[in-house]
């Protein structure tokens, strides 16, 4: 009798429980081949499927076999997050990664982002999600149901595949054009005017920013670009200053966005407006000397 | 025992079926709004690829045969050459939002660019200097009263050097509530602004959900008396949706009220409710960085901790996600 009760209990079981699999969204590791050799590179890519479900934020970590294998590269270019509160990045054989896309996405096969790992011993590398949630976009951050699927490739020795793993990138676009913003608030570094700025570059992936900020804007050109990250605090607090920001792709390629000054310096204390009436009271004295001299 | 295993597999197919239905009914209703997108390539000549650079063949239209346009037009004191135009890479959107309403696109949740809807709803907007890739855009509508669209979302895949033109986007309905509580047998106005002479379906939410249907008006208001009879004391959801002969929008941004013993005016819906953490009345990269600040750190700006749990965590960010404006 008792057998029988746990044999209807496991059936209710899972006939509740297989559907919520079949309609829990998806978060898969997959790659082009499972088969590498030593030395070559591969690119496995973090989809994820939302089963009708409309997500706006996405978490996890993927933890892969880092003795036999070399982390080369993280990709976003195409990634369906558009602001990532922690970007994807290697930690010790541990990528964490979480973002958000404003409004949700619903759909199949969203990328999250790509990897290209190098093999470099023989053995199975093991690719896992773990901690992985997602949330629906309702207002009120509730997590989906999600099923993960994580990814085996097997490292052997032998000569390269003739056949490139990797697609090679090329990229002749700059970055995607943005609107950086100047903001402040009393929670976050004293108040202090900062400037924020989020671009992508949808072929090779954004590399970097850079920043620079000058009250005089033609001579602007002889400072130097700064490394920067947003939310970046403002030398010149009193907003004074042109502000150019420059985001680079992994190609090479530059966009660069300038802030005018909220408060612009008044003609008589801009240098510039000074050596252009220096250089044309030179040009004048030189043509009345020349010309008019003579008569 | 062969007999109790056979009813035990019967039981188990039966409840899986209606596992199935049960899930797939529970989102059919998650968004119906059909796109159609069409890409449009560069003309090329027919004739492109027959070795010969004829008829309307140019190095732009058919670089197979006539060679590649050189990099830069003019020469040196000859009076220019011809120059290449590279092919733009453009997306143009269209749809139905409401009268004379303002319409906001984003590009990867940062606004690419606004426009104003006509008379009829009818709205048309072209996003360039973009390149090849895949995008989130997003749009929202603000009606005449101020009240704001949820964001509508889709992912489009833009092809490089051609125009993807998306269509048959339906902004959902603005909804809004004449009472917050409402004395349970009372009426309650549910009304908003649609597309002109939509059909309108609206949904209260109950144990059982109640639908019904009204008709927009020439300026796409519309006005449903909900009889509170229906409904059990308690927190209540109402939401809209709209038809327009085939085309049919997603579900409004759900509104609350309370059916209970008294009558309480409701104010319209604020324009931002959440996440405005610098109040500047938009949800953007600004609100997210401040946000971001005080992700996962010790000590807390209550402003970003959203839903009140003592921690900035991914669920703030969500909220902030729901509510963004770009």
């Amino acid at each position: 009798m008792r057998q029988s009760l746990y044999k209807i209990l496991f059936a209710f079981f899972l006939g509740f429980m297989l559907p919520q699999m079949v309609f829990a969204a998806l978060m898969s590791l997959d790659a082009k081949t499972t088969q590498v050799q030593i030395g070559e590179k591969f690119e496995v890519n973090l989809f994820i499927n939302t089963a009708q479900e409309n997500i706006n934020a996405f978490e996890g970590r993927i933890i892969f076999t880092k003795d036999i294998l070399n982390l080369k590269d993280i990709r976003d270019g195409n990634t369906i997050v558009n602001f990532w509160v922690e970007e994807p990045k290697n930690q010790e054989g541990t990528i964490i990664f979480s973002g958000i896309t404003p409004g949700g996405f619903n759909g199949k096969n969203g990328l999250i982002f790509s990897a290209i790992f190098e093999a470099k011993e023989v053995g199975i590398a093991k690719f896992e999600i773990k901690d992985a949630r997602v949330l629906r976009n309702d207002g009120t951050g509730s997590a989906a149901t999600l099923a993960v699927v994580p990814l085996d490739v097997v490292i052997s020795e032998g000569a390269s595949a003739e056949i490139p793993i990797i697609t090679k990138v090329q990229d002749t676009e700059p970055p995607e054009s943005f609107v950086p913003e100047v903001a402040k608030d009393e929670t976050l570094f004293e108040g202090k005017w900062f400037v924020v700025f989020a671009t992508q570059d949808k072929t090779s992936g954004l590399d970097h920013y850079e920043l620079k900020e000058n009250r005089q804007k033609f001579l602007t050109f002889f400072s130097r670009w700064r490394i920067a990250e947003g939310p970046y605090i403002l030398q010149d607090q009193e907003l004074r200053s042109y502000v150019f920001v420059k985001a680079v792709d992994k190609a090479g390629n530059e966009r660069i966005m300038e802030i005018n000054p909220q408060n612009p310096l008044g003609w008589y204390e801009n240098y510039e407006n000074w050596i252009i009436m220096i250089l044309l009271g030179v040009v004048i004295a030189y043509v009345i000397r020349k010309f008019l001299w003579r008569r | 025992m062969m007999k109790f295993f056979r009813i035990n597999i019967f039981f188990l197919c039966l409840f899986f079926l209606f596992s199935i239905f049960y899930f797939l009914d529970s989102n059919v209703n998650a968004d119906t709004t059909s796109l159609t997108i069409t890409v449009i390539q560069p003309s090329v000549p027919s004739s492109c690829g027959d070795h010969s650079c004829n008829g309307s063949e140019s190095c732009s239209s058919c670089p197979t045969d006539c060679g590649a346009c050189p990099s830069s037009g003019g020469g040196g004191g000859g009076g220019g050459g011809g120059g290449y135009v590279a092919p733009v890479t453009s997306a143009v959107f269209s749809g139905r939002a409401y009268p004379k309403s303002t319409i906001t696109f984003l590009k990867d949740a940062q606004i690419a660019a606004t426009t104003i809807a006509d008379a009829n709803a009818n709205f048309q907007v072209s996003v360039s200097g973009i390149s090849g890739g895949n995008y989130i855009f997003s749009v929202y509508s603000e009606n005449n009263k101020g009240i704001r669209s949820a964001l509508l979302t889709f992912p489009i895949s833009v092809a490089s050097g051609a125009t993807t033109k998306v269509g048959g986007i339906f902004i959902a309905p603005t909804i809004a509530v004449d009472k917050s509580e409402v004395k349970r047998g009372d009426n309650i106005a549910i009304f908003g602004q649609s597309a002109p002479d939509s059909a309108i379906t609206i949904s209260v939410s109950s144990e059982e959900e109640f639908f019904r249907k009204v008709q927009a008006d020439q300026n796409g208001a519309y006005l449903y008396n909900f009889d509170t009879a229906l409904l059990d004391i308690g927190q209540h959801f109402a939401k809209s949706k709209a038809a327009y002969v085939t085309e049919v929008s997603s579900f409004s941004k759900a509104i609350g009220f309370m059916v209970g013993t008294k009558n309480i005016i409701a104010e319209l819906p604020k324009v931002i409710e959440k996440s405005d953490l610098n109040n500047d009345k938009r949800v953007n990269l600004i609100d997210f960085s401040i946000a971001a600040y005080w992700y996962k750190r010790p000590s807390l700006s209550a402003s970003a901790d959203l839903n009140g749990d003592g921690k900035v965590d991914l669920i703030d960010f969500s909220i902030m996600a729901f509510y963004w404006t770009g």
